[in-house]
């Protein structure tokens, strides 16, 4: 095309920058790090973080817990997802099934911790319900609940998307073939879903084996790898060649499990439609299906609704009167509110810079005639972010910007919330980009736009919806985020979950929730805002409607 | 008068257009006809611009404009799935060249066309609540409303049938005369191009079958690609009529003689 593309190729420079200076840099400095002693090269780090007495056994708990408790996300996310989909469950039922199962995503999973310790600690509220203690909190039971919990929203998402798009009629198909109960259930229900539950195990692997807050709160003395991380770094004789091998070591495991993801994906069966069910009336499967999954949602919620009793009675466990005092002492702490406001603004920006990069790189391979070489290393800075946890981009980023203008500044914690995220919202809008009339920018120009009007006029307008959705995701993920942030806020950038983790260590457990909370309604607040926004202008916009 | 000389397109080393020269008179209408990957796309996006030919010339008017900017060549396409812009209206869409080139066509021009094209009614409707017919006479206004030097049109009826297809093909016919507008028509369906178009050029593997008009296809047809290719689909839907319907005469029905 005669079009020189000047704009995109700024974008594209922009882009390349970016993840240079903010995402390569800073890792291939970790792995340097990981090598490099006084002496020079050395392989001395990866010796001595091997040969220590705590690091294998730390590395197989990881494996352990990651694994149990990703089996168990995903068999919980399935009943949920197969009871909204599988059977004639009131609609109410349905919507509180999914929005159980999702609620978890608005909450910091240093939250869950603390929600266990309450809920199921000597002094729990279920504990109290139940006359004992159900098990031990400290070390693999409260790791394995919390990191359910964390991972159940991710598992049923992917699975309940799956199961929208499973042609329902193979069923109806089967059973008139005479096959009995189990095999229908195999070869219509189970079979199609196999690369998606395969894929939300490992999804589910990934995200519990780098998680920090889950560990950081009841991990006890059963030590995973991200606390191990953790101490080389922040412990009290910190070791940063140390904590850079374990971060790569760290690092493996979560390269792998996305390229396995990726490789899975060739696997997964293509419906292009959303299929209705028409099934049989069936009241013994409906209510199993029903009990079983709100049994399941409900126990979860219980976990949770510690976090609105605890900061609404006086002391608990021994003064169980209603109070809102903790509630005014939070909001009446200038300090307190000041952190609020950081995490806010933070979310903010990240969320609209993050937005706006996604946008321009989805452009980039979605709608321009740029190099296949540009696209393909857009796709790969994808690929990258996605594999690279937040623990280890923090860390990489404290290495790289210590002691430059950068460090302790919110611009830092907002460049590497919008790397370490980048990968999903920028998958959301390429693939939205992608659905678009591949003809409207040349008609645009045929009736003489100039590429940024055809991007403001018309692109834009009808991409509204996703760059709302992205906008959502970076906002609501940005409210949650510990492990990365842990490495860089410091005492004038304090965001509310690094807060919730100082005043972990003074037992502050009050502000912890109500800051939790804080979390929680923001971040519902700005989800309904953001769905309603959505939903207006895919009702305003044809086009998208038919996206969706 | 547009003339392409010696045009030769390769993609990843394949090539898809050979040494293909042809002219194309002011007022024509044109049909470019050929089987699926011959290269017709190719060629009317070299006219338009949007690729550039490897090798040879694309001369209009005398003017060489080989190297001209799609948007500056003064020509305009009407895509297959229209292109249509679902964030505006109908009356948006068709007006929404004017934003940058106000005054290209009068408000007296712009009403007798939307009348011409039977959309009066629908210039408030949503794009999504047009059929496909009228979306197809929505994105020709909006062509036509900038006033190009040459239309192209990439498959026009394909997504369009029976009746509606009927009605388009008169209202393109229409338009091009009225307006003498040279139109370039791409389609793989030999029915539409010999009933649409002055002359017809057949591509088979990036290469000119023929270059004729309609009654010289029918009549000699200049090689075995062309007889059995295009003749032999217009054969078999005669003998499916007849075989259903008997009794039909075939100019009557197809309206072409074989």
């Amino acid at each position: 095309m005669k079009h020189k593309n000047t704009e995109l190729k700024c974008i594209f420079v922009i882009i390349l920058l970016l993840f240079a200076s903010f995402l390569v840099i800073p890792t291939l400095n970790l792995l340097v790090k990981s090598f490099w002693g006084d002496n020079g090269f050395t392989g001395e780090f990866y010796t001595a973080v091997f040969a220590g007495k705590n690091f294998k056994s730390a590395l197989a708990n990881s494996f352990t817990v990651s694994a149990a408790a990703a089996v168990i996300a995903v068999c919980i996310a399935f009943v949920i997802a197969y009871a909204v989909h599988y059977t004639h469950l009131p609609g109410f039922l349905k919507s509180f099934l999914q929005s159980a199962a999702v609620l978890p995503m608005f909450l910091p999973t240093i939250t869950y911790g603390f929600a266990i310790i309450y809920s199921f600690g000597r002094q729990g509220v279920i504990t109290r319900l139940l006359g004992k203690q159900p098990f031990n909190i400290y070390g693999f039971g409260g790791l394995l609940t919390g990191y359910v919990i964390y991972t159940i929203p991710v598992a049923f998402l992917l699975i309940h998307n799956t199961m929208g798009y499973v042609d329902k009629k193979t069923i109806t198909v089967s059973k008139v073939m005479g096959d009995n109960n189990l095999r229908t259930f195999w070869i219509a229900v189970l079979r199609p879903l196999l690369g998606t539950l395969a894929g939300a195990f490992i999804q589910a692997f990934f995200l519990c084996f780098t998680d920090f807050g889950i560990p950081a709160s009841v991990g006890g003395k059963y030590d995973v790898i991200a606390v191990t991380l953790y101490n080389q770094m922040l412990g009290g004789i910190p070791d940063f060649n140390r904590g850079a091998v374990v971060a790569m070591i760290m690092l493996l495991p979560s390269v792998a499990s996305i390229m396995l993801l990726r490789y899975l994906e060739r696997y997964n069966i293509r419906y292009d439609r959303i299929s209705q069910a028409q099934l049989r009336p069936g009241r013994l499967r409906d209510t199993a299906w029903g009990l079983s999954g709100t049994a399941l949602s409900l126990l979860m919620l219980s976990i949770f609704a510690v976090i609105f009793i605890i900061p609404m009675v006086q002391n608990w466990p021994y003064q169980a009167s209603f109070t809102l005092q903790h509630f005014k002492d939070v909001f009446s702490d200038s300090e307190l509110r000041t952190i609020y406001l950081h995490s806010l603004s933070m979310a903010l920006l990240t969320a609209f810079f993050g937005t706006m990069i996604s946008y321009g790189a989805a452009l980039i391979t979605a709608r321009s005639s740029l190099h296949r070489r540009c696209k393909q290393i857009i796709d790969s800075i994808a690929l990258i972010t996605n594999t690279i946890p937040g623990m280890v981009l923090g860390l990489a980023f404290l290495f790289s910007f210590t002691g430059t203008s950068l460090q302790n500044t919110f611009l830092l914690m907002i460049l590497c919330n919008i790397v370490h995220y980048f990968s999903t919202p920028y998958l959301m809008m390429k693939n939205s980009l992608s659905k678009m009339n591949s003809g409207w920018e040349t008609t645009a120009m045929l009736m003489g736009d100039s590429w940024i009007k055809t991007i403001i006029r018309i692109i834009t307008p009808n991409a509204i919806g996703s760059l709302l959705e992205t906008f959502s995701y970076y906002f609501i993920n940005s409210m949650v985020t510990v492990s990365a942030l842990v490495f860089l806020a410091g005492a004038r950038t304090m965001v509310l979950t690094t807060e919730i983790k100082q005043l972990q260590y003074i037992n502050k457990y009050n502000e912890v929730f109500v800051l939790s909370l804080l979390i929680l309604f923001t971040n519902l607040v700005a989800k309904f805002l953001f769905s309603r926004l959505a939903e207006y202008t895919s009702k305003k916009y044809a086009y998208e409607r038919k996206r969706k | 008068m547009l003339e392409l000389k010696y045009i030769e397109k390769s993609f990843d080393g394949v090539q898809v257009l050979k040494n293909l020269s042809l002219q194309v008179d002011d007022g024509e209408i044109i049909s470019i006809l050929g089987p699926s990957g011959c290269g017709k796309t190719t060629l009317l996006n070299l006219i338009l611009g949007i690729l550039d030919a490897d090798e040879g010339q694309i001369i209009y008017n005398g003017n060489d404009i080989t190297d001209t900017p799609m948007e500056k060549r003064g020509f305009n396409i009407v895509f297959q799935d229209y292109a249509l812009f679902p964030n505006l209206n109908v009356q948006q869409n068709i007006l929404y060249g004017l934003r940058n080139r106000a005054g290209i066509s009068t408000e007296k021009e712009i009403a007798e066309l939307i009348k011409l094209l039977g959309l009066e009614e629908h210039l408030n409707k949503r794009i999504e609540q047009l059929s496909g017919g009228q979306k197809q006479r929505v994105a020709l206004a909006r062509t036509m409303v900038m006033k190009p030097h040459i239309l192209l049109l990439d498959e026009p009826l394909s997504a369009l049938d029976g009746v509606i297809k009927e009605s388009i093909k008169d209202r393109i016919k229409t338009i091009a005369r009225e307006f003498k507008l040279t139109t370039i028509i791409v389609t793989h369906d030999p029915e539409e191009a010999l009933t649409l178009s002055d002359r017809v050029l057949i591509i088979n593997n990036g290469e000119i079958s023929q270059y004729a008009r309609p009654n010289e296809i029918i009549n000699t047809p200049s090689n075995d690609f062309v007889r059995k290719f295009i003749l032999n689909q217009l054969e078999i839907k005669r003998n499916n009529i007849y075989a259903l319907f008997g009794g039909f005469s075939a100019p009557a029905v197809m309206g072409y003689t074989v």
